[in-house]
């Protein structure tokens, strides 16, 4: 037990530092794929079987193929080559985390558990989807409504902001609709202010 | 069994490399990579706090931290596609016309 809890956290902070320190934004969210899967193998050593299977389905599978998705669509892998505006950001970010991270520790090593650990693991039953069916559709039920109303908003949310703006009713393209599926009959149309325009912004 | 307090030590850690990721990333999408990173570890602790009172409602609770985190990283992934199709750039220092 003690094996796989040094195995996969040695495993998850290696993919946290890929995940923060990769100049590629592909490798980074790889990285990050190897820390929620080890994090989903913690979760499995801590009684959490029904969390476990999540975290891998909607975390690892689902977010981070919408991850990568948007990465190559947005070709966004390229490191950010500018120089940085603040002064010393690296090295005081480095620091400063070195201190949250010292301080979290020791503030890990005070907390007492409340009630002999095997008790508590034996009442959670093995965390399986049971158990948190139980829950949550008992005491967290106005909860689970609620996120179901809220990913409906979310659905609806990110369809409206993706979606391309409505063609103007005087025709006069802007830049958005032309590089990407504009009909082709309405390009034939000849508009020399639109095409010196579009020149400018080709340029 | 292993104690609760290296887990909270690790979610501890985690969190710290999420917080520095946010802090040095400048693409938007590095800066939302590493919020992850950080919700993933402040689930971690709380996994570790219900094995330890012995309640199913950490986990209940990291159950819809996670549905949210769905549903953040959809909107969030959204308006950062918005935002590079009108500025064609997902640098954050370029994206501070709000700034002040």
């Amino acid at each position: 037990m003690m094996l796989a809890f040094i195995l996969l956290g040695a495993l998850a902070i290696v993919g946290g530092v890929i995940t923060i320190a990769a100049r590629n934004a592909v490798h980074a969210s790889l990285g990050l794929v190897g820390t929620l899967l080890c994090v989903a193998g913690l979760f499995a050593t801590l009684n959490a079987s029904f969390l476990a299977a999540t975290q891998v389905i909607v975390y690892a599978g689902a977010v981070m193929v919408l991850f990568l998705f948007v990465i190559m669509l947005l070709n966004a892998n390229q490191p950010v080559t500018s120089r940085d505006p603040v002064p010393y950001v690296r090295e005081l970010a480095g620091i400063g985390g070195t201190l949250l991270a010292g301080a979290f520790v020791v503030l890990a090593f005070t907390y007492q558990d409340p009630r002999p650990l095997a008790e508590g693991a034996g009442a959670l039953r093995g965390g399986t989807a049971l158990v948190m069916g139980e829950t949550l559709l008992t005491r967290f039920l106005l909860p689970f409504e609620a996120v179901s109303i809220l990913l409906l908003v979310a659905i609806v949310g990110a369809v409206a902001l993706v979606q391309r703006p409505a063609a103007q009713p005087d025709g006069v393209p802007d830049e958005l609709e032309e590089d990407v599926g504009a009909p082709q009959e309405r390009r034939q149309v000849p508009r020399p202010a639109a095409l010196s325009s579009e020149g400018e912004v080709r340029a | 069994m292993v104690p609760t307090t290296s887990y909270l030590a690790l979610s501890g850690v985690l969190f710290a490399l999420g917080m520095v990721g946010v802090l040095t990333r400048r693409t938007a999408i590095m800066v939302f990579l590493s919020v992850e990173l950080m919700l993933n570890a402040a689930n971690l602790a709380l996994v570790a706090f219900a094995r330890s009172w012995g309640d199913p409602t950490g986990q209940t609770a990291v159950f819809i931290v996670m549905t949210l985190a769905a549903a953040e990283v959809a909107i969030g992934l959204a308006i950062i596609v918005a935002i590079f199709r009108k500025r064609e750039t997902t640098n954050v220092d370029d994206l501070a016309a709000l700034k002040g």
